[in-house]
């Protein structure tokens, strides 16, 4: 049979989180892939060189929407890089807290979306009502369900609201039932495992080189984490260890592997909140008034020419960096150059190639599952 | 916890990794030193400046002998009135202890058992470039898979060339973008305009014939 191109995917300015595969397929066979991407950029980086330093968060926030949280974390530990500050030890635990929730919250995301990619629609709707319960928690730290801005430069916005802490504790163990829940659902579905095992294998030692990070590369059965690597807020005094998956095969992980990664990547941040909220100092059930010194620090405004700053993070998606140069317009107000790495910008055309060699309809299972997010990758 | 990189670790890496470089490549103008994160974490990482004409030798010692396996950012940038640089590009790489596993085994790394090149490393590499309408750095396509889209972003962005790089292409601007359009160049002043501004035809765009009789 002859081999033609086609291209996957709607674009239309209204949808989201848009992006093309173009295919060329051989029957019902993938033989090459070529990915599209740059519908949604908006030239965060060139906002960024006219912004002030605090009022680059916000647009990070809004780098990823399913994982605001992180992608602001990331921009302030390189901002703090930069403008040298030394964050109160209490501020770096509520960040922790509010990461993992927001990690929580990301992954519900995806395996609500990867549901409905596999066949499975019911799945979104109870994905949807758990993550509704980390937003709530989200919303008492930031006050928005989404774009929360909540990291400031030397420390965080708000202290844990009163009763935070019980609220937190008793919906993580809420939810650490309904993980073993999905878990026996998802198991013992049929259609499940034959969409999902021994498709899209991917090598680890491939992805490193490729630039594939974070649950990926754990799901092929190493336990690299930036959290463990480089350990950057409180990560190695709360207890925790990094989410590894046994690959079943020499070719590596497959799709089957990735979704259980994620799901014990979720028991690893309940338990890290778990223990956060037992050792922040001062107590998790006091609160500290807006501006205290023990949630904030003050920091400079401005950075000299020549100076950097980097950050090393472990997002939802792997490893977001950021990199940024000093001096900039304002007598060093403003990042001359603001840098933004993006996990899936580097996946994304790896991920097209793994396709290669499987039929068309596996593409969703291979793309959903290892987490795309258009809106970090265009940035 | 003692479960994770300690510092100390991390530092005496560094300094190895440091000493590796200056007794390989010192007096050709390569420089390295060793830096810490001055937030919280303290934490060390190797900074190295190259001439790009070195660039390359430098970049497969750092591949196939300093372990260094992961590329992780590429960032250009357009210094339009440095004295001595017109254009810098930076990369970003780290060095990962990561190894294909054999099936039913997960290579469950303890952070104290690890040595030598098994520690991961950031490490940060400075080319200068001189003044110019046409940068120039080769590409390190074929050392790093994962160079590729970097490269690929940096040129479609900045400007900067990457000679040796295979199927060159725009990424995230349009692919019809005019020739020599990159808009991290500092010569693309981003600047604010009013309502008044957006509407009239201040900016150069004609309105669309439909919208011509509505009244905004």
């Amino acid at each position: 049979m002859a081999q033609m191109w086609i291209t996957m995917g709607p674009q239309h300015p209204m949808t989201h989180g848009l992006w093309t595969l173009r295919v060329k397929v051989d029957g019902e066979t993938v033989v090459d892939t070529e990915a599209e991407l740059g519908y949604i950029h908006r030239g965060v980086e060139k906002i960024a060189e006219a912004r002030d330093f605090t009022q680059v968060t916000p647009y990070c926030d809004r780098l990823c929407y399913v994982s605001a949280m992180t992608w602001a974390n990331s921009y302030i530990y390189a901002a703090e890089d930069l403008l040298e500050v030394e964050v109160p030890e209490r501020a770096e635990f509520i960040r922790l807290i509010a990461a993992e929730l927001q990690r929580l919250a990301s992954h519900l995301m995806w395996l609500g979306a990867f549901g409905p990619d596999i066949g499975n629609l019911t799945l979104m709707t109870w994905c949807m009502r758990d993550r509704e319960m980390f937003l709530d928690l989200l919303q008492e730290l930031g006050g928005s369900r989404m774009h929360y801005n909540y990291p400031r430069i030397g420390g965080v916005k708000r202290d844990l609201p009163v009763g935070f802490a019980d609220r937190a504790r008793a919906k993580i163990k809420l939810f650490e039932n309904r993980i073993d829940e999905y878990e026996m659902m998802l198991d013992e579905s049929t259609i499940w495992l034959v969409r999902l095992q021994g498709v899209g294998y991917a090598q680890a030692e491939d992805m490193v080189n490729a630039g594939v990070s974070g649950p990926n590369v754990r799901a092929a059965g190493v336990n690299y984490d930036v959290r463990w690597a480089h350990p950057y807020s409180v990560y190695d005094q709360v207890d925790w260890e990094p989410a590894v998956e046994k690959p079943t095969s020499i070719k590596g992980a497959d799709c089957y592997d990735r979704y259980r990664v994620r799901m014990e990547e979720m028991r690893q941040s309940c338990r890290m909140v778990l223990d956060a909220l037992e050792k922040i100092p001062g107590g998790a059930n006091t609160h500290y008034n807006t501006g205290d010194e023990m949630i904030i620090t003050k920091a400079p405004t401005r950075a000299p020419e020549g100076a950097s700053g980097f950050s090393n993070y472990e997002c939802t998606r792997g490893a977001s960096q950021f990199y940024i140069q000093g001096g900039g317009d304002g007598r060093g107000k403003n990042p001359y150059r603001l840098s933004i790495r993006s996990p899936m910008f580097i996946t994304i055309p790896y991920v097209a190639k793994t396709m290669i060699g499987y039929k068309v309809a596996d593409i969703p299972a291979i793309m959903g599952s290892f987490d795309p997010c258009i809106g970090e990758t265009d940035r | 916890m003692g479960m994770s990189i300690s510092s100390e670790q991390n530092a005496a890496a560094a300094s190895v990794f440091a000493e590796q470089v200056e007794s390989q490549f010192g007096g050709s103008g390569v420089t390295v030193s060793v830096e810490h994160h001055s937030n919280a974490v303290k934490y060390a990482f190797v900074r190295m400046t190259c001439p790009p004409q070195h660039w390359i030798a430098v970049a497969k010692w750092l591949r196939f002998d300093g372990g260094v396996n992961y590329c992780s950012m590429i960032t250009g940038t357009h210094y339009p009135e440095g004295n001595d640089r017109g254009w810098g590009v930076v990369y970003h790489f780290l060095r990962q202890p990561v190894r294909d596993v054999e099936p039913f085994t997960a290579d469950v790394l303890e952070a104290n058992a690890l040595e030598g090149i098994s520690i991961p490393l950031e490490l940060e590499v400075l080319i200068d470039l001189p003044a110019g309408d046409a940068p120039v750095v080769p590409s390190v396509q074929s050392i790093w898979v994962g160079a590729d889209w970097n490269e690929k972003e940096t040129w479609d962005l900045v400007g900067i060339r990457f000679e040796g790089h295979q199927n060159m292409h725009r990424v995230l601007n349009p692919h019809d973008s005019p020739e020599g359009f990159h808009p991290l160049q500092k010569q693309h002043q981003i600047r604010y305009h009013d309502f008044n501004e957006m509407y009239d035809d201040a900016q150069g765009f004609v309105r669309k014939p439909a919208d011509e009789g509505r009244v905004k």
